[in-house]
């Protein structure tokens, strides 16, 4: 697989029809299952004429008010880390990195805490963490500039470093916070979906961000084989090397917003598609949209259905589900 | 004040006196007749058509208040470790307080809700509210405030005359305590929340106010905290003459057994160690009247010892 991104564009471009159909299939499935699925049962016929517009009111507040914007929110968070997580993977060139490797979630959750520590909720607890999310990015946006030359390993560091100092700030908050309040802190850390509000935000970035990587997916290839070879080709690697560390830190900032930090999905989801689909980004691009968004679905499903009405946390369920899965598919590798 | 139900437009002059007071009684003869409201501990005014039927309890100690208020065979929603009265076991639980299954909680068709400030996330309180349920949010900080709670639960549920009996026991309880130990020795306490880390509280907790009321003196009284960590030090330095402490458990005295290491301590020295049932004391319920009948006897039979 490793030589299909070679191949000129139309071939390929017939390849992809197949696995993205696959995935748009599979993520319509995931959603329906997370609308049918809950703590409390609601038959296929009730669900049905709730879907028609009709059925009883508490079938339609389940369905309506909680589980279709959870979904859709679930969704949208999935997608969003993974393209991140896809995005960082090219832009440092190396497999380790995630959508948090930056500090930008370190940076979200500062900004979360000490909204909760000041004992405010809902709104404003969102809004300081997204302005959290933004001081890192320019932070480290700033000093990975710095005086000398600009380097990925640079820009790595630099992160690597502020991430550190955000988990110190955390430990700190977390140590001087009243202990009433640190449950709330823990689960928000730990993210979760139950405070995601509204979908409409994070779908539409993941839409808008799905169209923009179309046109940038080729340059992305260029530049993942290296600067020199990109430059030599005639990519304007620094300009966009920028742009994709802004748009990974936007779509992170706002999945890390809209549910706290998951784990996991922005690191697994694209090394998973590479290795069943190869290394074209025109390709992974629009499969992590789905195939993040269809793990994070599946796994706030079973979170919220497993030990109800006890609730766990999705973080743990992505890592349950991704872990095996990879594993085996690195092991099938080759 | 879109907090509630009904917003209490229609409702007469006497109404707004007693929000004004911040009072929470029945309605005297209102409009409705059987309408009622109460100020939460938000200071918002929730307001019910008639008294509530089924109600959910989001904390285990909103779960106590509503039986004392005599509310307990309406509550049809509870949350993990609601485990007093035992009754309490037996009702559905709709997760952990700190993560709520809002399915489940719907599915019973609360018509009032008993939310926790500090306890419940925020969202998820805001998300019933805007579903349309009464959600009428609880944080009892001082005796004083227990003996409220009570009175305002049994006004929304219909059960008034339970609850100030409820209320009246608890306050002439503590009362009654605090006339007696009012000419008592001052006897120097620390009182020890949690051992890892060390946690104690300061004056301003009920557990400072029951010490006070006992005739003790907090040695950490002063911190600006209200469950401040401390450092072993200090501790030491400080030199309690009684230490008491809750525990991990119902009858788990390992955290007092951890200070016998340190003999120079006055405490110590004079065998001023004492267990308080954490259940008794660090609960803002009626139940609390019984835990600040042991820590006063526990500062008696040290101030017996001297």
């Amino acid at each position: 697989m490793a030589g299909a991104d070679s191949r000129c564009v139309p071939r390929a471009a017939r390849g992809w029809a197949m696995p993205l159909g696959l995935l748009s299939l599979t993520s319509l499935l995931a959603l329906g299952l997370a609308v049918a699925v809950g703590s409390v049962g609601i038959t296929p016929e009730a669900l049905w004429a709730v879907l028609r517009g009709e059925g009883d009111a508490l079938s339609r507040t389940l369905v309506l008010e909680l589980r279709l914007p959870r979904a859709l929110s679930a969704f949208a968070v999935g997608g969003l880390l993974a393209m991140a997580g896809a995005l960082m993977q090219v832009l440092l060139r190396n497999p380790l990195a995630d959508p948090y490797v930056l500090g930008l979630s370190g940076g979200a959750a500062v900004g979360a805490l000490v909204a909760m520590l000041a004992g405010v909720g809902g709104a404003l607890v969102t809004g300081s963490a997204f302005a959290g999310a933004l001081a890192s990015t320019l932070v480290v946006f700033g000093l990975a500039h710095g005086t000398g030359s600009w380097t990925p390993s640079r820009l790595l560091l630099t992160g690597v470093v502020v991430a550190a100092g955000w988990g110190a700030v955390i430990t700190l908050l977390l140590s001087v916070s009243p202990v009433e309040r640190l449950p709330g802190m823990l689960y928000w850390l730990m993210g979760d979906l139950a405070h995601a509000g509204a979908p409409g935000a994070p779908l539409a970035l993941l839409l808008v961000a799905s169209l923009v990587a179309l046109p940038l997916g080729r340059s992305l290839n260029v530049l993942a084989r290296g600067p020199l070879q990109a430059a030599a080709l005639g990519v304007a690697v620094r300009p966009l090397e920028w742009a994709i560390y802004l748009m990974a830190s936007a779509l992170t900032a706002m999945a890390v917003t809209s549910a706290g930090s998951i784990g996991f999905v922005g690191l697994v989801v694209p090394h998973m598609l590479r290795l069943s689909l190869g290394n074209d980004q025109r390709l992974i691009l629009p499969a992590c949209a789905l195939a993040g968004g269809t793990l994070l679905v599946l796994a706030d499903t079973l979170a919220r259905t497993v030990i109800a009405p006890e609730q766990l946390p999705v973080g743990v369920i992505t890592a349950l589900l991704g872990v095996p899965t990879f594993l085996y598919l690195l092991y099938r590798s080759r | 004040m879109a907090s509630s139900g009904r917003i209490s437009g229609a409702l007469g002059p006497a109404t707004a006196f007693c929000v004004l007071l911040g009072l929470a009684l029945p309605l005297p003869g209102e409009a409705r007749a059987d309408s009622r409201c109460a100020i939460d501990d938000r200071g918002r005014e929730v307001c019910l058509e008639q008294p509530a039927e089924r109600i959910a309890a989001l904390s285990p100690g909103a779960t106590e208040l509503l039986f004392a208020a005599g509310a307990g065979d309406r509550v049809v929603a509870v949350v993990a470790h609601s485990d007093y009265p035992p009754e309490a076991g037996e009702i559905p639980s709709v997760g952990n307080h700190a993560r709520l299954d809002l399915e489940a909680l719907l599915a019973l068709d609360p018509d009032l809700v008993v939310g926790w400030i500090t306890g419940n996330p925020v969202e998820q309180l805001e998300r019933l509210e805007r579903l349309g349920l009464p959600v009428f949010q609880l944080e009892p900080r001082d005796i004083a405030g227990v003996a409220g709670a009570i009175e305002r639960l049994a006004s929304l549920a219909g059960s008034e005359r339970q609850g100030r009996r409820a209320a009246l026991a608890f306050r002439e309880g503590m009362a009654e305590l605090a006339e007696r130990h009012a000419e008592a020795e001052p006897v120097s306490v620390f009182y020890q929340v949690w051992d890892s880390p060390l946690m104690t509280v300061n004056d301003a907790h009920w557990i400072g106010e029951v010490v006070r009321l006992c005739g003790g003196v907090n040695a950490f009284g002063d911190l600006d905290r209200l469950a401040p960590r401390i450092a072993e030090e200090a501790v030491l330095a400080a030199d309690p003459e009684v230490i008491l402490a809750g525990g991990m458990g119902e009858a788990n005295r390992d955290w007092l057994a951890h200070w016998s290491r340190y003999p120079e301590l006055t405490a110590v020295a004079a065998d001023n160690l004492f267990f308080v049932p954490p259940s008794l004391i660090q609960r803002p319920t009626p139940r609390l009247l019984e835990g600040a009948g042991l820590l006063c006897e526990a500062l008696e039979v040290a101030r017996g010892r001297r």
